[in-house]
């Protein structure tokens, strides 16, 4: 099926390792993982999501007649959970999830209708302490999994907001520059804005939005055209949430993006990305959403970001190292009475935390070492009876022991 | 892919190649002639790397971050949306996608059209979009070359095509009832170009946007 795809050993590991390198994270960071539905209930995602969204939504009737979607996203049911099940449970909440989402489009990029995400939503907090926190957790999430080189790019949506509010132009055009700006199109948006006779200092920073981004000295420089109130208090928290950055140790990472574009009508404060070496596209993105929980019935303020799985094993798999499979510790091939003493050596070396994969049929010793080649483990133990192995590894002589000995050997060997 | 300093584009062949050379020329950016670009495909000169590409392609290399910026007609993005961000009219390859019907024709003004109005184009998504806009049914042949013959044979009541000159629909009796848009050259830039490769991109950009006519 378009859109879909097997992930392979390789890939598999790759994949799952990010995955709970990024949990591990959270966890470190005391957010508690919970796992939400693949499919929820159109009533439900109605509330959370805009028009595309649910356009993108695969959808189908359950056997009641309800409609029902596969997740696009997985923070409208973090939200549903917390004002629901979650509803007396003391906020703020720190949580976090792992899952595949689907989409009925294929995507612009890697024509996959199904993708993995892995988010933290902190729930019950507003703030530049909390926006901080869960941008430095984003940073420290991108470094667990392996990612070498790495930014994030602040910006605020109030910024935004005020501009569009302080900006003197009739509503229709109002609207077309919002899209415009939606569609990144600023070919259309400077023909908007030249056809108006008013020209503010909120014009000049529209057209500039792309440009609108560098270290602290750019809240100063916005800082001096922009006269409306609520850009200001923007600014003024990115300066804020920018030392509380520097403070978790993660200033050099760090840029502010006043020109960044996202979805104005979902995020209300703090927006960030985050992008790898590269990578033409972000692979965290995240923000405040303090409407989001009054649709469900438990008005809170939360911000959270979700990390894209799939860009980031894909950015692992092309990575200089490349990942190899872990290897398999030991072959235990058998012969005959052999079997009991592979079953129970392979049991002991689990328990080392070694990888031992025990034959499923008796051979000879020349069969075994074929089988140990393809199945390309360390070491092949042979077992021959119920108290004599044969113990070969790559470069050393085939040695005869006792069972015991081979194991103490290994787990030895492993220190 | 590209080093921090140095910045790629990619240009398109076809008609807006000598006008996208020009500008690089004019910018100081990078002073190439079309024969050498077109032996090599990729040239790298230090703080510029050029990649040449068909001009439908030019938007794919853009958005997957193979090239940071991209001279691409309007044309093709009207068909091809993507996460790119479209920084500058860069004012040369001026044309307009019309619909053109057969002089003999009896449709002119929106009210002459047959209820369903069967068009010819390499614009599908453009056509159906403007159609539909205006209430109008229509069903989109998709061609891949010499539209202006798809009316003559009967295949199509009209085509929708660019024109810069307006001479080959003359030349082959077709005239212009209804302007969908102008096209001319745009610059694009990756999303993430931008914010990654911040110096080295915008500078090449306010060049281009200098050499192209714009204010600085």
């Amino acid at each position: 099926m378009p859109g879909f795809r097997d992930l392979l050993p390789l890939e598999a590991e790759i994949l799952r390792e990010a995955q709970e390198s990024l949990l591990a994270e959270m966890r470190r960071w005391g957010y508690r993982h919970v796992i939400t539905p693949l499919v929820e209930n159109m009533d439900v995602l109605d509330l959370g999501l805009g028009i595309e969204q649910r356009r993108r939504l695969f959808k189908f009737t359950d056997p009641r007649g309800d409609v029902v979607a596969l997740v696009g996203e997985r923070t409208v049911p973090v939200a549903r959970l917390v004002a629901g099940k979650l509803r007396t449970a003391p906020l703020p909440l720190r949580l976090c999830y792992a899952g595949p989402v689907l989409s009925t489009d294929e995507g612009r990029f890697q024509h996959r209708r199904e993708t993995y995400q892995v988010g933290a939503e902190l729930i019950g907090a507003s703030g530049p302490v909390a926006d901080a926190e869960v941008i430095a957790l984003a940073a420290r999430c991108m470094e667990a999994t392996g990612i070498r080189r790495y930014q994030l790019d602040v910006g605020h949506a109030e910024f935004f907001h005020g501009i569009m509010d302080a900006v003197r132009l009739p509503d229709d055009v109002k609207s077309s520059v919002r899209a415009a700006l939606a569609a990144r199109d600023f070919v259309t948006l400077e023909s908007l804005l030249e056809d108006t006779p008013l020209k503010s200092a909120e014009h000049e920073l529209l057209l500039r939005f792309p440009a609108l981004r560098g270290g602290p000295e750019i809240l100063q420089a916005a800082g001096g055209l922009v006269r409306n109130r609520r850009s200001e208090a923007a600014l003024a928290e990115l300066a804020r949430v920018r030392e509380l950055l520097v403070a978790h140790g993660i200033g050099d990472v760090v840029n502010l993006d006043l020109g960044a574009i996202r979805d104005f009508d979902y995020y209300t404060g703090v927006i960030f990305e985050g992008y790898g070496p590269d990578f033409g596209r972000p692979v965290a993105q995240g923000g405040r959403y303090d409407g989001l929980l009054a649709r469900f019935g438990r008005p809170a303020p939360a911000t959270g970001f979700m990390i894209q799985l799939d860009l980031v094993s894909e950015m692992l798999t092309r990575a200089p190292r490349a990942l190899a499979l872990p290897r398999l510790d030991a072959a235990l091939a058998w012969t005959g009475s052999g079997l009991t003493t592979a079953l129970r050596l392979g049991s002991t070396l689990r328990l080392f935390g070694m990888r031992a994969v025990v034959d499923t049929q008796s051979r000879s010793q020349a069969e075994a070492h074929a089988w140990w080649r393809a199945v390309a483990a360390a070491n092949l133990v042979h077992c021959l009876t119920e108290s004599m192995v044969s113990w070969s590894a790559k470069g050393r002589r085939t040695r005869r022991l006792p069972p015991e000995q081979v194991a103490a050997r290994l787990a030895g060997g492993l220190k | 892919m590209t080093p921090e300093d140095q910045v790629s584009i990619a240009v398109p062949t076809g008609v807006l190649l000598d006008g996208a050379l020009a500008l690089l020329a004019k910018s100081g950016l990078a002073r190439l002639s079309a024969e050498e670009l077109g032996r090599q495909l990729l040239i790298d000169g230090g703080a510029l790397r050029v990649i040449l590409v068909r001009p439908t392609d030019v938007p794919a290399y853009v958005d997957h971050g193979a090239a940071d910026l991209g001279i691409v007609g309007k044309d093709i993005l009207w068909e091809t949306p993507g996460s790119h961000y479209e920084l500058i009219d860069l004012r040369f390859g001026g044309c307009r996608l019309v619909l053109a019907v057969p002089d003999a024709s009896g449709f002119n003004g929106p009210q002459t059209w047959p209820p369903m109005m069967r068009v010819a184009t390499k614009y599908p998504r453009t056509a159906v979009t403007w159609f539909e806009a205006r209430g109008q049914a229509v069903e989109v042949v998709r061609l891949h070359g010499s539209v202006e013959l798809a009316p003559q044979v009967g295949l199509v009541d009209g085509i929708i095509d660019l024109t810069a000159t307006g001479r080959t629909l003359r030349d082959n009796r077709l005239r212009i009832i209804a302007v969908l848009g102008s096209s001319t050259a745009r610059l694009i830039a990756n999303q993430a170009s931008l914010k990654t490769r911040t110096a080295a991109v915008q500078s090449a950009v306010s060049r281009l946007r200098e050499a192209s006519g714009h204010a600085s």
